[in-house]
């Protein structure tokens, strides 16, 4: 107890030793996960957003002129029997016609000119909702369109493919610069613990001589680099919050071009616990690697 | 208790801080370390303490070999080793009380055992009332106590004492020897470096006299000097 209390009282008394330094730690710690912050937040929202799209996957396979009835039932019998799929519709080459002929009764004339129906014969299919773009559906849909049998298809995925590739470009654009300002974090974390180091020499060399071990020396350290990390993403939390919620006041055309995409409402609660937990980790590693070089020395 | 077998220290090429040193202390012996300055006195402590390696050479302590022992054991050899330094080396920062109390801080003690034994040592060492006093409110020679109370707190088997009395006077000076005396009749090894031959005549026991980092054969202080 006395030496969990004494840790502890040593990585705070030093935190507040040096407040100038340990304010504009926190706050470009702060500023770089709020960085992270923003960009984890849009690949969520454009993911979410995504998702949304997709969740009444349609797709209709249009069969060749020369495909046999058994070839047809084969196949509508694999759909089925697919945990993919919600429910399959078979339209004839004459149930296509008649459909044409209702929705569009004025080009009827059009299909007089044929002998046979012009339209080719189709599948419709409707996928369950719990599989989204991102999963099995694709490359199920893929799968069918490689059939010798199938001349071509419809999906209604576009408009969330493109979202969806959208969603990839901003995650690796937030994944590079966050790597940047995490790796800056770390390197301000380093240094300042390097610095308490330096300022704390004296006590260091005593406590060795006096028989302290390694990790006594090191776990304060290691804690006060800790705190420094969970501190500044808190504040990143904090203004990454505040800056979500100002963002459609003050930034009105842009918010209009994105709230159907991206909901500054709702916040996730994982966003924050991501923060908390990337903070405090950049600060541990860092102040560990600090202070192991030290001793190391 | 300690023994050094042909040990050398080289810091630089071809100069050597201690040549090939052979000596042996036995249990409970007070021993005054001599020589001018920069014969090698510190090295030699040193060495015991594993601050620094030797370059050559092997050193028992307390049966185990120093050279033998990893780092992360290395708080186990200088926990029954107690080691007074003649800048003091206290934190400013911290109270008597506390500076004392610092040894068995590290070693996680309870604070009712850390009490008893701080108040033992500061009565022992003669300063009980200045306990909460910080290190630059009180005399260097109050300071040198101090760092002596900080060495026995946590019962060491050796006491080592780089020039305890170097920055002290005559006065002060025989009256930190009287208490290292007191602490070596508790059966403490205790291994005292300075160089003050007006101390050596007063307090007569073993003396190790180094020359230019040699060692030179031991007997009674009279007889080296």
């Amino acid at each position: 107890m006395n030496l969990l209390q004494s840790t502890l009282s040593n990585a705070f008394i030093s935190i507040t030793r040096n407040k100038l330094i340990n304010f504009l730690s926190f706050g470009i710690i702060a500023f770089t996960l709020l960085i992270f912050g923003i960009f984890n937040y849009l690949s969520f929202s454009l993911e979410t957003f995504a998702n949304e799209f997709s969740k009444n996957i349609e797709a209709i396979f249009y069969f060749k002129d020369n495909v046999e009835q058994p070839e047809i039932d084969l196949l509508l019998k694999k759909l089925k029997e697919s945990l993919l799929v919600e429910d399959v519709t078979f339209n004839s080459r004459d149930q296509a016609e008649i459909a044409f002929s209702r929705q569009f009764p004025e080009l009827k004339y059009i299909l007089s000119e044929f002998k046979t129906s012009p339209f080719p014969a189709s599948i419709e299919v409707k996928f369950k909702q719990e599989y989204n773009i991102g999963t099995k559906v694709i490359s199920f849909i893929e799968d069918i369109e490689k059939l010798s049998i199938i001349e071509s298809k419809q999906v209604n995925l576009d408009w969330a493919q493109k979202v969806m590739a959208i969603k990839k470009f901003i995650s690796l654009v937030g994944m590079f610069l966050s790597m940047i300002l995490i790796f800056v974090s770390a390197f301000i974390i380093f240094n300042l613990i390097k610095l308490n180091i330096f300022y704390r020499k004296e006590e260091i060399i005593i406590y060795r001589l006096v028989g302290a071990t390694d990790w006594y020396i090191k776990i304060p350290f290691i804690i006060e680099g800790a705190l420094l990390g969970f501190f500044g993403s808190v504040m990143a939390c904090v203004l990454l919050f505040i800056t979500l919620k100002l963002f459609p006041a003050y930034a009105t055309f842009m918010y209009n071009i994105f709230k159907d995409m991206i909901s500054f409402k709702n916040i996730p609660p994982v966003l924050f616990l991501r923060l908390l937990l990337l903070g405090t980790g950049i600060g541990l590693l860092s102040s560990y690697i600090s202070v192991r070089q030290f001793l190391k020395n | 208790m300690i023994e050094f077998y042909h040990v050398f220290k080289q810091y630089v090429k071809d100069q050597y801080a201690l040549y090939d040193v052979s000596l042996s202390i036995q249990k409970g012996e007070f021993i005054f370390l001599t020589g001018a300055s920069g014969a090698g006195k510190s090295t030699l402590l040193k060495l015991i303490f594993k601050e620094e390696l030797p370059s050559k050479g092997q050193i028992l302590v307390n049966s185990s070999n120093i050279n033998l022992i990893p780092q992360k054991e290395l708080y186990l050899l200088r926990r029954d080793i107690g080691i007074v330094f003649q800048d003091f080396k206290l934190l400013a920062n911290r109270t008597v009380y506390e500076n004392v109390a610092i040894p068995l801080v590290v070693r996680g003690e309870r604070k009712s055992a850390i009490d008893k034994m701080v108040v033992k040592v500061l009565a022992q060492v003669g300063l009980s009332h200045r306990k909460n006093y910080l290190p630059t409110h009180i005399s260097g020679g109050e300071q040198q106590r101090v760092a002596i109370a900080r060495a026995i707190v946590g019962n060491p088997k050796i006491v080592i004492a780089d020039e305890p009395t170097g920055n002290l006077d005559t006065e002060l000076s025989i009256e930190i020897f009287k208490i290292f005396e007191k602490i070596n009749a508790n059966g403490i090894t205790t291994i005292i470096a300075t160089h003050d031959r007006h101390l050596l005549n007063m307090f007569p026991k073993r003396t190790l006299k180094l020359d230019q980092g040699k060692y030179a054969p031991s007997g009674p202080a009279e007889a080296i000097l």
